[in-house]
């Protein structure tokens, strides 16, 4: 295919000449082309391998409907599946041909081609199923997936997009004629307009084609340049351009993508697309049409391309891709390429049309006499042949007769289609047009207004009336333009979907789905074993499921289908189209929430001393804690927690405890809140006090857990888990507001305001004297579960002496900012006490070893207090507290319910393992029954072995009895059922 | 985005906001008798129509207030938004024009976008 360069052209910069790389071999194009255009201006049309046959493909289109020309760009991370018909080339940049090996000349796997036969639809599903499961994973699958597919994924993810929100009045999606006479008639309205189109140039038809000749007596070029200019002068009207809508949800809810690097390379570090995210009251659908091409044998052949795309590379691109061209047409659309090409001094090569001599346009009739082109009426395309591209056609004509003509190019035309996918996608349902042969929007299910040939309406008669009356409600000014055609036609079709192959053959393929390689043999073969269903059918045959979703050829597939069938194509019905229109980058849809961003990261003021000293961080919700200190690289996680733990019980052990929620509670009815919200009795309480407590869900079942200090019955700071302290907030915030209004309190989270150590240890009190001189820690002076306020060097700390190791232990809160200064003292004065820092899975350990439970890890939303043997912190005197009715439900007083008992194995040595089921039977015998799990279970070195804490059905009754573990090597661990307390049970150590 | 009417903030996006399921549920006074029925339904039972609902919402990355109104849940549209202690407007008010979805029969895969 030689092609020619029309030198006029206001799109393309012919003084401006780029190059790039196609298969590493250095190429010329000009400012403004896409690679489509490049290519075809340096006679490549030769762009790609099929998908599955590895058949040769060029370009067929010069739009976003492109099957075949996708090509893999490496000078952008290797961005694969690129449609060289949209995207613009840039100096330097370097693109590939995808799905060939060693090279798109010499392809290795068109050998799939010699075995096409058995290639056939379902070939997957019946061919590669046994002898065994195994096999497709292991061996069918990735076989398949290297010799099918597109491009290759790139290994780096580099692109960055960002997010807009719009919330506007009106949008209208497309800048084509009619959606610039809409934008004019909201000129300076009092609505909110946004008018997005996906080229760089607003105009659509007008650009594309010659079809209009003038526009209010203008020639259309200058009456777009007015248009245009006017529109952007209209302060309500924001235009964006390069933009794509590709997705349309629920109460006109848009998704569009932005390339904001058209024709440049991205710039490493700045946004290269942005993703805008639309809400809008009406929506003006101006998205206009596709063209649809024809199926006859070897209609894939590098050389043919639709007919509207050969005028639009003339009209938008300067350049004929062929001199002469022969055009295969069933309808009136491809009249104005004819015209286009004799514009430019140049002659098709052949014109041949399905319809009969009295159907084509008088007009086009003319143009043909005149310029002496061969005219086939009543005639059809048999074939195309050539070598990688298309070399000679074979025409039927109107008396049967076999015509061989040579050519290096042909354009087809089966029809237009509304561009429906944005209607379907908003749930709006379409009609069948018998007339025009396509689907037609008819009932919008939204707020959507379709305009001009997206509305079905391809004829130019009724442009004023059309939108007048559609944009009625708006109240806007009334249009009224002039039109005049160049061809002036009415839109006409006969209908032809697929021409059969002149010699049968089992290699004979004329394909309905250029992208997925789907041939309509393949369509009859999936009628024939009963997938007849559309949806069906499409899944069988993987028709129109490829990234271009069959923009050009889905409509011929069900005019096959309803022809075969011999039922309407109304009754055949359509397959969904899906969001995305065009496939989007999965980092413009990330955005921003990638990496750092994609969840924020909490971190304790302490952060950076836990880095410098080993600390080996666990993530809980968003915070940073450290799990674990390593003393030096080689020792293990489980040495690391054992010394800790070990430290903590003989010396002592510091925790970083920031992360755990505190709220503070203050208001005149504090008291009463507090009283409801826990399960406790703060009542008695005495002012500088403090208490466990427990907070349960209206279900009776336990929540969270945390202290509450008292500093008066108008004010308490409660600390939450640290995972809970979002929804505890929320919690007492919902309540307060909903359900008590009448109380007076108010209520903040103060976590991020303090941090908060906990030392615990025999040697705990010696270091806070040391660290604190001036005040008293003596047992009388600062008794267990009391807190002080005090100051040191002018901080002002609050010190709670309360402990979740069993130890001797106090908590310190420091505002933040001092928090590092504290702790660093502490640290140096407890050195020569042997005090050690300690992580969380050493504290999970010493909780364990006394028994403390872990919210969400012992419990699990179906526990009660009672269940966990805390009835004792039951207010039972108190009225009402949240799940209080609950717990005297006829479930929650079951005496067989799941209760917590501590597990040690009978035998010391055995291990036992979390999640692990407690049963009676040493064999394993299915159906085994099963009492309940292993919630949390550690080895200790102060036991000497492993201990576990489970909830086991009527368990504190079966304690002192012997039971058996199940293991994940599919045995039983005989293990002796105890009280969950493995360590001080009488708290000698606590109150010390 | 959405857009959600906080009454007290005024028109916010909805990403702003968190559900907080059927409004108007009211919980049994602890300090009286309550039946294992009662407190059962207030627990565990909440209305779930396709259609016009009334529910709560709260203004989680706002202002943090309570709120209720009333949607519906078969095109996502809040029809009005009114504060805790004003009076819940009737329903008969409001048109739920759409009911289903693309119009499909109220039983079915919901794959129909041809007129049937
Ligand atoms: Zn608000």
């Amino acid at each position: 295919m030689k092609s020619i360069n029309l030198k006029e052209n206001q799109f393309i910069q012919f003084h401006q000449k780029i190059s790039f790389k196609f298969d590493g071999v250095k190429y010329f194009g000009y400012k403004g082309d896409t690679i489509a255009s490049a290519l075809l201006r340096n006679n490549i049309n030769l762009v790609g391998r099929s998908f599955k046959y590895h058949r040769p493909r060029g370009i067929y289109t010069c739009g976003i409907e492109e099957p075949n020309a996708l090509v893999q760009i490496i000078s952008e991370y290797s961005e694969p599946n690129t449609r060289a018909t949209i995207k613009k080339i840039y100096e330097g940049m370097e693109i590939e041909s995808q799905n060939r090996w060693p090279s798109l000349e010499n392809d290795f796997g068109s050998i799939n081609n010699l075995f096409s036969p058995i290639f056939t639809a379902g070939f997957y599903y019946k061919t590669f199923m046994g002898p065994h499961k195994k096999f497709w994973k292991n061996l069918y699958e990735p076989l398949i997936r290297r010799a099918a597919g597109l491009g290759k994924p790139p290994k780096d993810f580099k692109g960055i997009s960002n997010h807009i929100h719009h919330n506007v009045d009106v949008t209208i999606i497309g800048g084509g004629l009619n959606g610039l006479l809409a934008a004019k008639s909201f000129i300076n309205s009092n609505y909110d307009v946004l008018l997005i189109d996906f080229e760089d140039q607003l105009g659509g038809i007008i650009n594309n084609s010659n079809k209009i000749s003038l526009i209010d007596n203008k020639d259309p070029k200058d009456w777009l340049k007015e248009t245009i200019q006017e529109i952007e002068d209209s302060k309500n009207i924001k235009i964006l351009k390069n933009t794509l809508v590709t997705t349309y949800n629920y109460i006109n809810h848009l998704i569009a993508i932005e390339d904001r690097f058209v024709g440049s390379k991205p710039i490493e570090g700045k946004v290269n697309s942005t993703l805008h995210k639309i809400r809008t009251g009406h929506t003006i659908l101006c998205n206009g049409h596709i063209e649809r091409f024809l199926s006859f044998q070897n209609n894939d052949l590098p050389g043919i391309m639709l007919s509207s795309s050969f005028e639009k590379y003339m009209c938008r691109y300067g350049l004929a891709p062929s001199k002469e061209p022969v055009i295969f047409s069933n309808n009136s659309n491809s009249n104005s390429l004819v015209y286009s090409l004799i514009k430019a001094g140049l002659k098709p090569k052949a014109y041949i049309d399905s319809r009969s001599g009295e159907e084509i346009e008088p007009n086009l009739f003319d143009l043909i006499r005149k310029n002496d082109v061969p005219l086939y009426t009543n005639s059809q395309i048999k074939g195309a042949f050539g070598n990688k591209k298309i070399e000679k056609i074979l025409v039927e004509d109107s008396s049967s007769a076999l015509n061989e003509i040579k050519c290096d190019c042909l354009c087809l035309s089966g029809g237009i289609n509304p561009d429906v996918h944005l209607f379907t996608q908003s749930k709006g349902l379409l009609d069948w047009d018998e007339k025009d042969l396509t689907y037609k929007p008819s009932k919008p299910f939204q707020p959507t207004i379709t305009l001009g040939s997206a509305s079905g309406q391809f004829n130019f008669d009724n442009l004023n009336s059309d939108v007048n009356q559609k944009l009625k409600t708006f109240k806007v000014k009334k249009l009224d333009v002039k039109l005049e055609l160049n061809t002036n036609t009415k839109y006409n079709i006969e209908k032809l979907w697929e021409v059969s192959p002149q010699k049968k053959s089992l290699w004979a393929k004329s394909f309905i789905d250029l992208q997925n390689d789907v041939t309509t043999k393949d369509i009859r073969q999936a009628i024939t074993e009963g997938f007849d269903r559309i949806e069906h059918l499409k899944r069988y045959t993987t028709n129109s499921m490829g990234t271009d979703q069959g923009k050009i050829s889905s409509i011929n597939a069900l005019g096959i289908v309803s022809d075969l069938l011999d039922k309407k194509v109304n009754e055949v019905g359509t397959t969904i189209y899906r969001p995305p229109y065009a496939p989007l980058s999965f980092s413009a849809i990330a955005g921003r929430n990638c990496y750092e961003f994609y969840d924020p990261e909490r971190k304790s003021p302490i952060h950076s001393w836990h880095l410098k000293n080993g600390a080996i961080f666990e993530d809980v919700g968003q915070w940073k804690r450290p799990w674990y200190f390593q003393i030096n690289k080689d020792e293990s996680m489980h040495d690391a927690v054992q010394r800790e733990s070990k430290n903590v019980r003989e010396n002592a052990g510091i925790l970083d405890g920031s992360t755990l929620g505190k709220i503070e509670i203050k208001g005149e009815d504090a008291l009463e809140f507090m009283n409801l919200i826990y399960t406790n009795s703060f009542t008695k309480m005495k002012q500088g006090s403090a208490r466990y407590a427990l907070m349960l869900g209206e279900d009776g079942m336990v929540k969270d857990d945390g202290i509450i200090c008292k500093i008066s019955d108008q004010h308490f700071i409660a600390t939450t888990t640290t995972g809970g302290a979002a929804t505890v907030l929320g919690c007492m915030e919902e309540y307060a507001q909903t359900e008590w209004p009448n109380l007076k309190v108010f209520m903040n989270s103060i976590t991020e305001q303090y941090a908060t150590f906990n030392i615990s240890g025999p040697k705990t009190r010696e270091i806070m004297k040391k660290a604190f001189p001036n005040i008293n820690f003596s047992n009388e002076e600062f008794p267990f579960m009391t807190f002080q306020f005090h100051e040191f060097n002018g901080i002002p700390l609050r010190i709670l002496r309360a402990s979740f190791t069993g130890e001797l232990g106090y908590e310190i809160y420091i505002p933040s900012n001092s928090a590092p200064k504290i702790w660093d003292n502490i640290q140096s004065v407890g050195k020569e006490f042997g005090l050690a820092p300690y992580g969380t899975e050493a504290m999970h350990l010493l909780r364990a070893e006394k028994g403390y439970i872990i919210v969400g890890q012992d419990t699990d939303g179906s526990i009660t207090p009672i269940d966990l043997g805390l009835s004792w912190m039951i207010g039972k005197s108190k009225k009402d507290f949240l799940g209080k009715r609950s717990l005297t439900r006829s479930d929650t007083i079951r005496e067989d319910r799941k209760q917590l008992v501590g597990i040690i194995p009978s035998n010391k040595a055995d291990k036992l393992e979390e999640g692990q089921h407690i049963i009676l039977d040493k064999e394993i015998k299915s159906p085994v029954p099963m009492l309940g799990h292993i919630t949390s279970c550690y080895y200790s070195s102060t036991l000497g072995h492993d201990f576990a804490l489970a909830v086991i059905k009527n368990g504190r009754s079966m304690i002192g009895t012997k039971a058996y573990a199940s293991t994940s090597s599919m045995s039983t661990t005989g293990v002796d059922i105890v009280k969950p307390v493995f360590y001080d049970e009488d708290n000698k150590r606590l109150v010390s | 985005m959405l857009i959600i009417n906080c009454p007290y903030c005024g028109p916010r996006d909805q990403s702003e906001f968190s559900n907080g399921g059927e409004a108007h549920v009211k919980r049994p006074d602890g300090s009286k008798e309550i039946g294992d029925r009662e407190w059962g339904e207030y627990v565990f039972i909440r209305a779930n129509p396709k259609g016009l609902f009334y529910e709560r919402w709260v203004h989680t990355h706002g202002c943090r207030k309570w709120f209720n109104c009333v949607r519906d849940t078969s095109t996502d549209q809040i029809l009005v938004t009114y504060k805790l202690d004003e009076k819940k407007p009737n329903l008969n008010n409001f048109k739920s024009v759409v009911k289903t979805p693309s119009g499909e029969p109220e039983v079915g895969s919901g794959n129909f976008t041809v007129e049937k």
